[in-house]
C-alpha cells in the first residue's frame, strides 16, 4: 500500500448532525476521488461500525473515525479519535457515557419546560426526540417552534432552554483522550485554532491548551482545515513540528447542512505533506 | 457585485447569514464581489468560515469599511493575506474648522489642537492620498521635514487624511499677523527651497516637471501665434533633465513652523526638475494668479498683493544669491514664462474663456507671455550663490561655478586665473580651519558689476570666528617648513585682488574678494 494523495479525515453522517447516511456518504466519496476517508460522527462509533460494513473491494482506503464534543474548567474542545478498534470496551464506554449525560440532559431539559413554562409536547414527538442518537438543545428548540412555543430556534435556546444551568454534565477532554488511546486509537485536536467550533484561539494560548491535552495523552493536530487560512494551517504546522504532534487533514463536510465540499481541507496532496501526516498515515492506514 | 454584511455574526447565525448572501449571489455570474462590512459590529470564527468558502468560490472578492475590531481578526487569523481588506475610514467633520492650507487638490483643517486633515477636492480621492503619502514617506526619507499622514478619514462625500501638526502656524499667518518677521519668513523659506532643490531623487520615483511643462505648452499651441507657440515649445525642451526635487507648489501656506521646526506640507504635487520650473510655479503663487484681480492672493494666501511681490523678490533674491536688479528681473521673466504658459491653460479648462473676466485675464496673460518670449532665449539660470560642504573634494565644484560667472561676463583670461587661485586659498583655508575638526558648509557668491566691471566674490561659513586678515604676513624669506600654515593663502589672495574685506556677522565669519577688470 502506498500513501494516498487525495485524503479527507473529517465528516459526519446522519448519525450526528451530517445529512447524508453512511451509505449516502460512501458514494460521495466513491464519486470524490478521495483515496482515504475517516467518518467522525460526534460522540457516537456507530457511524464507523456501518461504514466498515458498506465497504466493498476496490473502495476508497478507510479509518475508523469520531469527534468528542469535549469541556473542562479551561474550555471547549473536539476531540477526534482515529483508527480505534470499534468493539473495543473503553471508547464505547465514553461513547455510552456521552450518551448517558446527553439522554439526561434532555430528560432535565424537558421537565425544566414543562414544570417552569408548561410546554407540553405529544408523547409521539418525545419518543421520536429521545430515539435520536444525539438529541441536545437543537432538537428541543426546533420542537417548540413547531408547538408554537417560541418564534425561532434561537429564541427558544436563549430564552426558554438555557434558563436552566447545568453544569459538570460535559464529557472532559482528558476521559476522551484516554479512552480513545485505550482502544488503540489516536487522539487529535479537531480544528484546532476554532476551539470547540466557534472560539479563536491563538498563539500563546494555543500553545497551553496543546501542552496541557498532551499532558493526557493527545498525539496530533488537525492542521488541515478547511476553515482554516493559509496562515493559520501555517502557525498550526509549526505547533505540530514543535511538538512533534501528528498532522491530519478534515473538510467537516456535514452534507447539505453545510456548505463544506467534501474533500475541502488545504491539503491538496497528502503525498507531498509534512512528515507529521505521513507518519500518522503509516501508523492508521498502511500499518494495517 | 456588493453585498452588506450587518450586525453580528457568529455560530447562531453563521449559516442563515450564508444562506442569505447565497440567495442574494443567485444569478451573480462572477467578476468583482465586494462584501460591504460598514454595518458588521463582530464576527466569530463560524462568521469566518462563511468568508473563507465565499473566497474560494469568488476569487474576486473583497470586504470594504471594515471596523477596527473586525480588521484585527481579519489580520491575525490570515484574512487579510487572501483577500483585499479595507478599513472602514473614521468620518471628520470639518464644520466651522480653522482653514489653515488651501493647495491645487484640496484644503486642509485644524480639527482640533493636534491635528489637521487635508480634504481632497474630488470624491474619489483614495488613489490620491495614497500617491501623497508615498511622495511624502519618499521625501522624508531623503531629508525633507515633513508631516506623514497617519490616517484616512471620511469628509462629507470626499475623503481626507489626518496629519499631527502640534501649535503650528503656516508661514501665511505669521507674515500677515507679524510683519517684522518678514526677513525671518525669506530666509527659512529659501532655506528649505534650496534644501529641496539640493535632493537628488533616486530614478523614478517623482513624476518629472518638464513633461509636464511641456504638455502645458502642448495645449497652448491652439490659443498662441504659432512661431510663439514653436518658441515656448523649444525653450522647455531646451532645459537639461534635472534629477533634483521639486514642491511644485511652493508657497507660504504649504510651509508651517511647527514649535522650532519649519514642515513642508501638501506633497503631492512633489517632482523632479530643473528649479525654473519651481520658481514658474512661486511667481504664479505670490503674483501670477492675482495680476488681474489683486484680492486673489489675499483669498488664498492671507497676504495683500504688495506684501506677496515683496516676499518674492525678496526670496528671489536670497535664492539666487544676488541683489542684483538686472538679474532678479532675468529670472524672474523665465520663471514668468512657465507661470504664464500654467495659468493659461489651467483657466482656459476651467472654461476661462466662457466669462468675461476669464476672457480678459487670459488676454493679460497671453499678452505677457507673447512679449517675455520675444525677447528670451533661454529659461536656464545660474544662482549667484553655491551652497557646498567645505572639504578639498568640492574645490573643483567651486572653482567651475566662480568661472561659470566670469566666462559669462567676458572676464579676461589673466583676471580669471588670479581669482581661482585667490578663490581655492580661501576655499581651502576653510574646509581645513573653519570647522575643524568637523566639516562644514560654506557658501560662495559671485556678482559681477557692469559699470564699472568688478567681480565681488563673497565666502560666507558659520565655523569658529576667525579673521584671516588680522594675521601677520608671512615672513616669504623663510624656508617653507618654518612658515605658519594659511597665512601665505590669504597672502596671495590679497596679493591678486585689488580689495578683501573680513566681517563676523550673525554667527557668520564672511570674506569678500573684490577685483576690478
Amino acid at each position: 500500500m502506498t500513501i494516498p494523495k487525495k485524503i479527507d479525515l473529517h465528516m459526519h453522517s446522519t448519525v450526528s448532525d451530517g445529512s447524508n447516511t453512511p451509505a449516502e456518504l460512501l458514494d460521495c466519496v466513491r464519486q470524490s476521488g478521495l483515496e482515504l476517508f475517516a467518518l467522525t460522527d460526534h460522540d457516537a462509533c456507530k457511524g464507523s461500525l456501518q461504514m466498515i460494513e458498506l465497504l466493498e473491494e476496490g473502495d476508497p482506503g478507510f479509518i475508523t473515525g469520531v469527534e468528542f464534543s469535549c469541556r473542562d474548567a479551561e474550555g471547549q474542545y473536539h476531540i477526534l479519535g482515529y483508527g480505534y478498534d470499534p468493539a473495543s470496551a473503553p471508547i464505547r464506554e465514553v461513547i455510552d457515557n456521552g450518551h448517558r449525560v446527553r439522554m439526561e440532559k434532555v430528560q432535565a431539559r424537558l421537565a425544566f419546560l414543562r414544570d417552569r413554562f408548561g410546554f407540553d409536547f405529544p408523547r409521539e414527538e418525545l419518543k421520536k426526540l429521545l430515539s435520536l442518537d444525539n438529541p441536545g438543545k437543537p432538537h428541543i428548540g426546533n420542537l417548540m417552534v413547531k408547538y408554537g412555543y417560541a418564534r425561532d430556534k434561537n429564541q427558544a435556546i436563549k430564552e426558554f432552554i438555557d434558563q436552566l444551568h447545568l453544569k459538570d454534565q460535559y464529557l472532559s477532554p482528558e476521559e476522551a483522550i484516554r479512552g480513545i488511546l485505550a482502544s488503540g486509537g489516536i487522539p487529535v485536536l479537531a480544528h484546532p485554532v476554532y476551539g470547540s467550533g466557534d472560539q479563536l484561539i491563538l498563539g500563546e494560548e494555543m500553545d497551553q491548551r496543546l501542552r496541557r491535552l498532551m499532558g493526557f495523552g493527545l498525539q496530533g493536530v488537525e492542521a488541515y482545515y478547511s476553515g482554516f487560512t493559509r496562515k493559520l494551517r501555517t502557525m498550526m504546522l509549526e505547533m505540530a513540528q514543535r511538538y512533534d504532534l501528528y498532522v491530519t487533514a478534515g473538510s467537516d463536510y456535514h452534507g447539505t447542512n453545510k456548505l463544506i465540499p467534501l474533500g475541502d481541507t488545504g491539503l491538496e496532496d497528502a503525498t507531498q505533506g509534512p512528515e507529521g501526516l505521513q507518519r500518522f498515515l503509516r501508523e492508521v492506514h498502511l500499518a494495517k | 457585485m456588493t453585498i452588506e454584511l450587518k450586525g453580528r455574526i457568529d455560530s447562531n447565525n453563521a449559516s442563515r447569514v450564508e444562506e442569505q448572501i447565497r440567495g442574494e449571489l443567485a444569478g451573480f455570474s462572477g467578476g468583482e464581489l465586494t462584501l460591504d462590512a460598514a454595518e458588521l459590529a463582530y464576527i466569530s470564527s463560524a462568521g469566518l468560515r462563511v468568508l473563507l468558502r465565499l473566497r474560494k468560490q469568488y476569487a474576486d472578492m473583497r470586504i470594504v469599511n471594515v471596523n477596527s475590531e473586525v480588521y484585527e481578526i481579519l489580520d491575525m487569523t490570515g484574512f487579510t493575506e487572501m483577500m483585499p481588506v479595507e478599513k472602514a475610514y473614521r468620518v471628520v467633520n470639518v464644520e466651522g474648522c480653522e482653514e489653515i492650507g488651501k493647495g491645487a487638490n484640496g484644503t486642509i483643517y485644524r480639527i482640533d489642537q493636534d491635528n489637521v486633515v487635508k480634504v481632497y477636492n474630488n470624491a474619489d480621492a483614495l488613489a490620491d492620498i495614497q500617491h501623497e503619502r508615498e511622495v511624502a514617506k519618499l521625501a522624508l526619507i531623503l531629508g525633507i521635514p515633513t508631516a506623514i499622514s497617519y490616517d484616512v478619514v471620511k469628509v462629507g462625500e470626499s475623503y481626507g487624511s489626518v496629519f499631527e501638526l502640534l501649535n503650528a502656524r503656516s508661514f501665511s499667518k505669521i507674515l500677515s499677523t507679524e510683519p517684522e518677521k518678514l526677513d525671518w519668513c525669506v530666509k527659512e523659506y529659501v532655506d528649505m527651497l534650496k534644501r529641496i532643490h539640493g535632493t537628488v531623487v533616486p530614478k523614478g520615483k517623482l513624476p518629472d516637471m518638464k513633461e509636464t511643462a511641456l504638455k502645458w505648452a502642448g495645449f497652448l499651441q491652439d490659443y498662441l501665434p504659432e512661431d510663439a507657440g514653436k518658441k515656448l515649445l523649444r525653450l522647455i525642451e531646451e532645459v537639461p533633465h534635472d534629477d533634483h526635487m521639486i514642491h511644485g507648489d511652493y508657497h507660504t501656506k504649504n510651509l508651517e513652523l511647527q514649535n522650532d521646526e519649519v514642515l513642508l506640507i501638501d506633497m503631492d504635487t512633489l517632482a523632479v526638475g530643473h528649479p525654473i520650473f519651481e520658481l514658474g510655479s512661486i511667481y504664479n503663487s505670490f503674483q501670477g494668479f492675482s495680476e488681474y484681480d489683486h484680492s486673489v492672493i489675499q483669498h488664498f494666501q492671507g497676504l495683500s498683493f504688495e506684501t506677496g511681490r515683496l516676499f518674492w523678490r525678496r526670496s528671489l533674491s536670497s535664492y539666487l544669491g544676488t541683489t542684483n536688479e538686472k538679474k532678479l528681473q532675468e529670472v524672474e521673466d523665465k520663471a514668468r514664462i512657465i507661470g504664464y504658459t500654467r495659468m493659461i491653460r489651467r483657466s482656459i479648462r476651467r472654461k476661462g474663456l466662457e466669462t468675461e473676466a476669464g476672457r480678459a485675464e487670459i488676454q493679460l496673460w497671453k499678452d505677457e507671455l507673447l512679449e517675455l518670449l520675444e525677447k528670451t532665449d533661454t529659461l536656464l539660470f545660474t544662482r549667484n550663490e553655491l551652497q557646498v560642504e567645505a572639504v578639498d573634494d568640492n574645490l573643483p565644484t567651486v572653482l567651475g561655478f566662480i568661472e561659470q560667472h566670469l566666462e559669462a561676463a567676458d572676464c579676461p583670461l589673466k583676471a580669471q586665473m588670479q581669482i581661482s587661485v585667490a578663490a581655492e586659498e580661501i576655499f581651502i583655508n576653510i574646509a581645513h580651519y573653519a570647522y575643524k575638526p568637523e566639516t562644514g558648509k560654506v557658501i560662495v557668491r559671485v556678482e559681477v558689476e557692469e559699470e564699472p566691471v568688478q567681480v565681488t566674490i563673497t565666502f560666507v561659513d558659520n565655523g569658529m570666528p576667525f579673521d584671516p586678515l588680522a594675521m601677520e604676513e608671512p615672513d616669504v624669506s623663510l624656508p617653507a617648513e618654518a612658515r605658519e600654515i594659511g597665512g601665505l593663502g590669504v597672502f596671495l589672495a590679497r596679493k591678486a585682488m585689488d580689495d578683501v574685506s573680513y566681517q563676523y556677522k550673525d554667527g557668520q565669519n564672511i570674506l569678500t574678494l573684490k577685483k576690478n577688470l
